[in-house]
């Protein structure tokens, strides 16, 4: 990670999923980890892959990728493990490529049409970057039961 | 929390050692509480004892076994978890239930030292399949939650199915998937 200017209070991980960037509010996020082996077993949760094993806690991982680009989340080799804000507070990972950065800037409210899942944009010069609130990200897919996944499956 | 929730936060808080079967169905091994199995056979050697029921409520419950006094619905453990169809070998007969389970091979029965509480981020029927997660030799293992193989409104459906009258017959490979 690239320790950038962080001399403000509002401090930001500018983390890349796919071709895209995004910002997680610096406060939420424990650490970026390796490439450590994801543990998959049956599940109903759309949006979890599995969990990995960092620091003797069990961790779920979420699939953000898909959940912000559909399908092309593409290879993700590290994770980035933060702490879900609002009820669950649970610290989770999502896939990230090794590309990570401190920043700091204002953030802008989101655009009118922005989905939940946007808490606003980090405006860093020029660019500007959607701040992601993870926990409206993670609520945006609900989980399934396995009758609607097979009969989805069938049709 | 649900019961079986606050029970494996508590067993995994205080870090009481624990008798589990591994088992494998398809791809996947799982963990089941020795404590919870009675018995476990060979589904060859279930011939007379198993009846194949007809239903279409509870797709994963194809055959009865009549096993001392009870009467169990088996449940084809590939089926309830949603994981490629095989062709299971094996039987457990729980304890104290009503439940047997197909599956395809034993691999082992070990200790393990803890169940850890599955992260609420699994949010869906897993909270029912699961009592929680065990790491063993490196592995992320679901400790199923014995009475989460059939709900109890799966139990009154095919009790109403088998009732007196209901087509049943005597299977042989009562182990088809």
């Amino acid at each position: 990670m690239i320790a950038g200017d962080n001399s403000s209070k509002s401090s930001f991980v500018l983390l890349r999923i796919g071709a895209h960037r995004f910002a997680l509010p610096a406060a939420l996020v424990a650490e970026l980890a390796p490439p450590v082996r994801l543990h998959e077993f049956p599940h109903t949760s759309n949006s979890v892959l599995g969990v990995i094993i960092r620091r003797r806690r069990i961790l779920p991982v979420y699939d953000a990728g898909s959940l912000l680009l559909g399908r092309e989340g593409g290879a993700q080799q590290f994770y980035l493990v933060a702490r879900c804000a609002g009820e669950k507070k649970e610290l989770s990972a999502i896939p990230v490529s090794g590309e990570c950065e401190m920043a700091t800037g204002q953030v802008q409210p989101a655009d009118d049409d922005h989905p939940a899942y946007v808490a606003g944009r980090l405006v860093i010069g020029e660019e500007s970057v959607d701040v992601l609130d993870l926990e409206a990200l993670i609520a945006s897919t609900p989980a399934r039961g396995a009758e609607s996944i097979r009969a989805e499956a069938q049709a | 929390m649900s019961a079986a929730g606050e029970r494996s936060e508590r067993s995994a808080r205080r870090g009481k050692p624990e008798a589990v079967i591994l088992f494998w169905v398809a791809n996947q091994m799982l963990a089941i509480a020795a404590e919870s199995v009675q018995e476990i056979r060979s589904t060859d050697g279930l011939a007379g004892a198993a009846n194949e029921i007809e239903q279409e409520v509870v797709p994963k419950v194809r055959h009865i076994l009549e096993w001392g006094r009870r009467t169990c619905y088996v449940v084809n453990a590939g089926a309830h978890f949603d994981l490629p169809v095989t062709r299971p070998t094996l039987v457990l007969i729980l304890r104290r239930m009503r439940i047997a389970v197909l599956v395809d091979r034993i691999d082992r029965m070990t200790e393990i030292p803890a169940v850890y509480p599955l992260p609420q981020a699994f949010a869906g029927d897993e909270r029912r399949w699961y009592r929680g997660l065990a790491y063993i030799d490196d592995s992320v293992i679901p400790v199923v939650e014995p009475s989460g193989f059939l709900a109890s409104e799966e139990f009154a459906a095919l009790d109403r199915a088998i009732k007196p009258g209901s087509p049943q017959r005597e299977m042989e490979g009562a182990a088809q998937p």
